[in-house]
């Protein structure tokens, strides 16, 4: 018990910080909240560290202690943090600021639960826990766009819920057991497994905004603040790849998962990078983006078992991903949510304009950036598993991906259309995207810095 | 020792990151910022060139560990198929930045993209890994992107966006090719050199993997109908970009279907030799009949630019069909060459073409008449040039256009068709220096101002070497057949 406990203390950290901001909320004291929450969550990262390296389960094999949990905090708890940050600069004064803090360690945590799950109990866990917090975040400008894209995403959240119980409850029948390690079981009942699996995608992929359950994320995120849209499109749907990776590393390979999870992601990226061609406000953009992304992830997740790339994969794309789309989305943040007021902003302000081409080349996949060493050890994964023709459809996407990208850079340098702020950001602000710039382009350049730990 | 591949490679981007901080720098400064470093650069490549390359495999290697869990690294090196195409590259980039010394918009911008440019183009050609190589292939593309949405002509937004989707599409499937026959060898590596030594795929694999490089290859050179993108794109890019454009980043087109198509999948190369033959004829004769259709003189050397890299696309497939050891080498030392000419002769063409613009504002040949007696020395530094490129003996496009042509004669003597190319370019230079250079001069021109020291100064080290690999292609010819004729296929 006591080593359980200390395996999980960077898992403490985060719940005791939520906690601590909370009460702090409650003095009245916001910045103390900010405070507690940011030296929290980066004491939480450092007490990770010497968990590198670690493979093992704790509480009879329910929470694991391996390369994807561990990565997950060492990725989403920095994540949480620069999220915070870009909360601190949109919502700082307002009322109840502090309560974001808290609400935010909340669903990191449930999203860490959800990256070492190794019991069925606890995905629903962290289905919730991350699930409940997102609501309110979504909610919290408490004008009618939030409130009813908060109500949408609950909705959404309760129907997919129970689905993912009801068919988690097929698997428990037929292993006997709630254990995700049980379920090679189930190799010779391809029905259950069958059921429990869509069941899980459903559950989860709502939760990482797989089509077709990403209905609610663009009218969330365009709903939000745009800091949590940034933080949402994130921490809750690394954590939710995560364990959807954690299932199936488990599951007999004779239920076809591969098979399934590869039409889901070719569907994903295909249909989010389309719909993505056509929004003309740039957090909806941005909200397909990450749809679409979330296919590219899937990838990973199809060569789980059958290439050792894959989890390297996985983590690579997850540490990238979190870094250009935070950054992206800091920059929208800066800007403005509308397509016309990018238009020029590139004359006007050359850092911020390098720093958004830089995150958005990214996003599409151009070396030497993060998303390209990402992309191209998913796709390096699906060829050595067998999945060639998956890689050339995703390769496909990245043209239309480049288009959709494209639409915000092209007008960034021409004449502005209305007199956008030639304003420099906010100190703040610019944190987070020296940060974000840093790291995408660092993950680009000296990808073996990470490599070598994953090896 | 130095290590002067390394030096030579990152020195523009060197420079470019000074022009960056230097933001509050006069225009002046920032050119003269260009024009040192890429001197200095091609000081680099000519001391590479005094180094030489060696009988087998690359020289001047230089490595470090980059991704060492993955098989990658940082590898470069030359041989002698790439330090001809380097030595174009730094030239052609020092020309055209003292040609560009005239830019006043946004002209920091302007120089950092073309120094991030010569880095990406320079580092296509010494790169001896894989990813390295397709870094370096990707950041061309946007650098030449921002180039022509910036600073191009009227419709340049449409163009570049063009340009750049259709290039990144092409490119795509080249990642697929390499991640192929990274999977295929083994250890798992990337280093190109091993890839070359010891094939990694074979049979259908191998096929595969040649048809996506194939599709990457054609779209870059390009091939029809591949080629949809280049003529948009030159008629929209600055001059400058339009040089660099013709005169280098073509070359990756061809550079790599020799370095990766021919060299790493050579058995399923030779299977499809006849097909890439007969692109490689389709090419030059549609290039030359496009080029014949033209009006607007921009058009029509983007589509001459067709017509002489399916000369090379000929002269390659020919070295991969044929039998005799001697006769490939013929015919890849002429395609290499042709390489290197093209780029001075396109170059130059190009260069002139937008002095021309500049002094005109229109591009349309019937706008024309007599500038021969107005502007001499353009008026015949174009002549020189149009004589070169429709392959006048004596000029840099003869010998190389005669090696392939000697080597098709041996192997395929139903290609040698393609030599028709050259009769309709002859026929169109002529016509397009009929046009514009002769007759009565017309009224609105007479005033037209003749080249200025800069403008002679960007053309005539172009011009000189046109002449130079004409009458004496001997020291570029040695340098590409120490390789060619040991090479392992």
């Amino acid at each position: 018990m006591e080593r359980d406990l200390a395996l999980i203390i960077p898992e403490i950290i985060v719940l005791l910080t939520g906690v601590i901001a909370l009460v702090a909320e409650m003095l009245r004291l916001p910045r103390i909240a900010l405070t507690v929450t940011v030296i929290g969550l980066l004491l939480a990262t450092g007490m990770t560290l010497p968990l590198l390296g670690a493979d093992t389960s704790i509480f009879g094999g329910t929470f694991r202690i391996d390369m994807l949990s561990v990565w997950a905090k060492l990725i989403l708890l920095p994540a949480t943090v620069l999220s915070v940050l870009l909360a601190r600069t949109e919502l700082g004064g307002s009322d109840r600021e502090g309560t974001v803090y808290s609400l935010v360690c909340f669903v990191t945590l449930g999203s860490l639960v959800l990256a070492g799950a190794g019991d069925s109990m606890l995905l629903v866990l962290g289905i919730l826990l991350s699930g409940l917090g997102s609501f309110a975040l979504v909610a919290y400008p408490r004008n009618d766009s939030a409130t009813e894209a908060a109500m949408k995403f609950f909705v959404f959240a309760a129907v997919t819920g129970a689905i993912m119980i009801f068919g988690l409850s097929y698997w428990f029948g037929g292993t006997g057991s709630t254990l995700l390690s049980d379920l090679s079981r189930l190799e010779e009942k391809p029905v259950v497994a069958a059921v429990g699996l869509i069941a899980v995608i459903v559950g989860l992929g709502y939760k990482a905004s797989l089509v077709p359950f990403h209905f609610w994320a663009p009218d969330a995120y365009e709903g939000a603040p745009v800091s949590i849209a940034a933080y949402l499109s994130v921490v809750p749907k690394i954590g939710a790849i995560l364990a959807l990776t954690q299932v199936v590393r488990d599951l007999p390979m004779s239920t076809g998962w591969p098979l399934v999870i590869a039409v889901v992601s070719v569907i994903t990226m295909t249909y989010g990078y389309l719909a993505a061609l056509v929004q003309d406000n740039v957090v909806r953009l941005l909200a397909y983006s990450s749809v679409a992304q979330a296919g590219y992830f899937l990838i990973g997740i199809v060569a789980v078992g059958a290439s050792p790339l894959a989890f390297t994969s996985i983590i690579v794309f997850s540490a990238a991903y979190a870094a250009m789309n935070l950054g992206a989305f800091a920059v929208v943040m800066h800007a403005g949510r509308t397509l016309d007021v990018f238009s020029g902003i590139g004359r006007k302000n050359i850092a911020i304009g390098v720093a958004m081409v830089v995150f958005l080349l990214s996003l599409a996949g151009i070396p030497p950036l993060a998303g390209f060493v990402g992309k191209f050890l998913l796709f390096g994964a699906s060829i050595e598993a067998g999945f060639t023709w998956l890689a050339v459809i995703a390769i496909l996407n990245s043209v239309l991906s480049l288009a959709v990208y494209l639409r915000i850079i092209v007008p960034m340098y021409q004449q502005p259309i209305i007199t956008a702020s030639g304003s420099a950001p906010i100190p703040l602000v610019k944190w987070v995207l020296g940060i974000t710039f840093t790291f995408t382009l660092g993950i680009g350049l000296a990808a073996q810095v990470l490599l070598g730990r994953l090896a | 020792m130095l290590p002067i591949v390394s030096i030579t490679l990152f020195l523009p981007l060197l420079g470019a990151l000074l022009v960056m901080t230097l933001r509050k720098a006069p225009v002046q400064v920032v050119h003269a910022i260009g024009i040192v470093t890429s001197g200095l650069t091609l000081i680099g490549v000519v001391r590479m060139w005094s180094r030489g390359v060696n009988e087998t495999g690359f020289a001047q290697l230089e490595q470090l560990d980059w991704m060492p869990s993955i098989g990658a690294a940082y590898r470069v090196g030359v041989d002698g198929i790439s330090l001809p195409l380097v030595l174009l590259t730094a030239l052609l980039f020092f020309v055209t930045f003292i040609y560009s010394a005239k830019v006043r918009k946004q002209s920091h911008a302007f120089v950092a993209l073309m120094l991030l440019l010569e880095t990406a183009s320079i580092g296509v050609f010494t790169a001896l890994d894989a990813i390295l190589f397709y870094v370096f292939f990707e950041v061309s593309l946007v650098a030449m992107y921002f180039m022509i949405a910036e600073w191009g002509h009227e419709d340049r937004q449409r163009a570049a966006l063009m340009f750049f989707i259709y290039t990144f599409l092409g490119s795509l499937p080249l990642l697929l090719a390499i991640l192929g026959l990274y999977l295929g060898s083994d250890p798992h590596t990337f280093d190109m050199r091993d890839w070359i030594s010891n094939p990694p795929l074979n049979g259908t694999a191998a096929m595969l993997a040649l048809i996506a490089m194939l599709i990457t290859f054609a779209v870059k050179t390009p091939v029809f109908p591949f080629h949809t993108w280049l003529p948009a794109a030159h008629v929209q890019a600055p001059a400058a970009g339009s040089v660099i454009l013709a005169g280098v980043m073509l070359k990756f087109g061809t550079y790599g279907l020799v370095r990766f198509a021919f060299q790493m999948t050579p058995d399923a190369f030779r299977d499809a030799g006849i097909v890439i033959l007969v692109f490689g004829v389709v090419a030059a004769l549609y290039g030359a009949f496009a080029a014949l259709a033209q009006s607007d003189l921009k058009r029509l050397v983007a589509y001459t630019s067709v017509n002489h890299m399916g000369y090379i696309i000929i002269g390659v497939a020919i070295a991969a069909l044929a039998t005799d050891p001697a006769i490939r080498a013929t015919a890849l030392d002429g395609s290499v060459l042709q390489m290197v000419s093209h780029g001075l002769v396109t170059g130059a063409l190009f260069l002139l073409v937008g002095m021309l613009q500049d002094r005109a504002n229109t591009r349309e040949m019937d706008q024309f008449g007599g500038l021969l007696n107005v502007i001499p020395i353009l008026g015949w530094s174009f002549v020189l040039a149009a004589f070169a490129s429709l392959g006048l003996p004596g000029l840099a496009h003869f010998p190389a256009e005669f090696q392939i042509f000697l080597a098709t004669l041996q192997v395929e003597p139903v290609a040698v068709i393609a030599i028709l190319g050259i009769v309709i370019t002859a026929g169109l230079y002529l016509r397009a220096i009929g046009k514009v250079f002769l007759g009565e001069p017309r009224e609105k021109w007479t005033n037209m101002a003749d080249l200025n020291v800069r403008e002679v100064l960007a053309l005539s080290p172009l011009l000189i070497l046109i002449v130079v690999v004409g009458v004496v292609p001997a020291w570029v010819l040695d340098v590409i057949h120490k390789t060619t004729a040991a090479l392992q296929f």
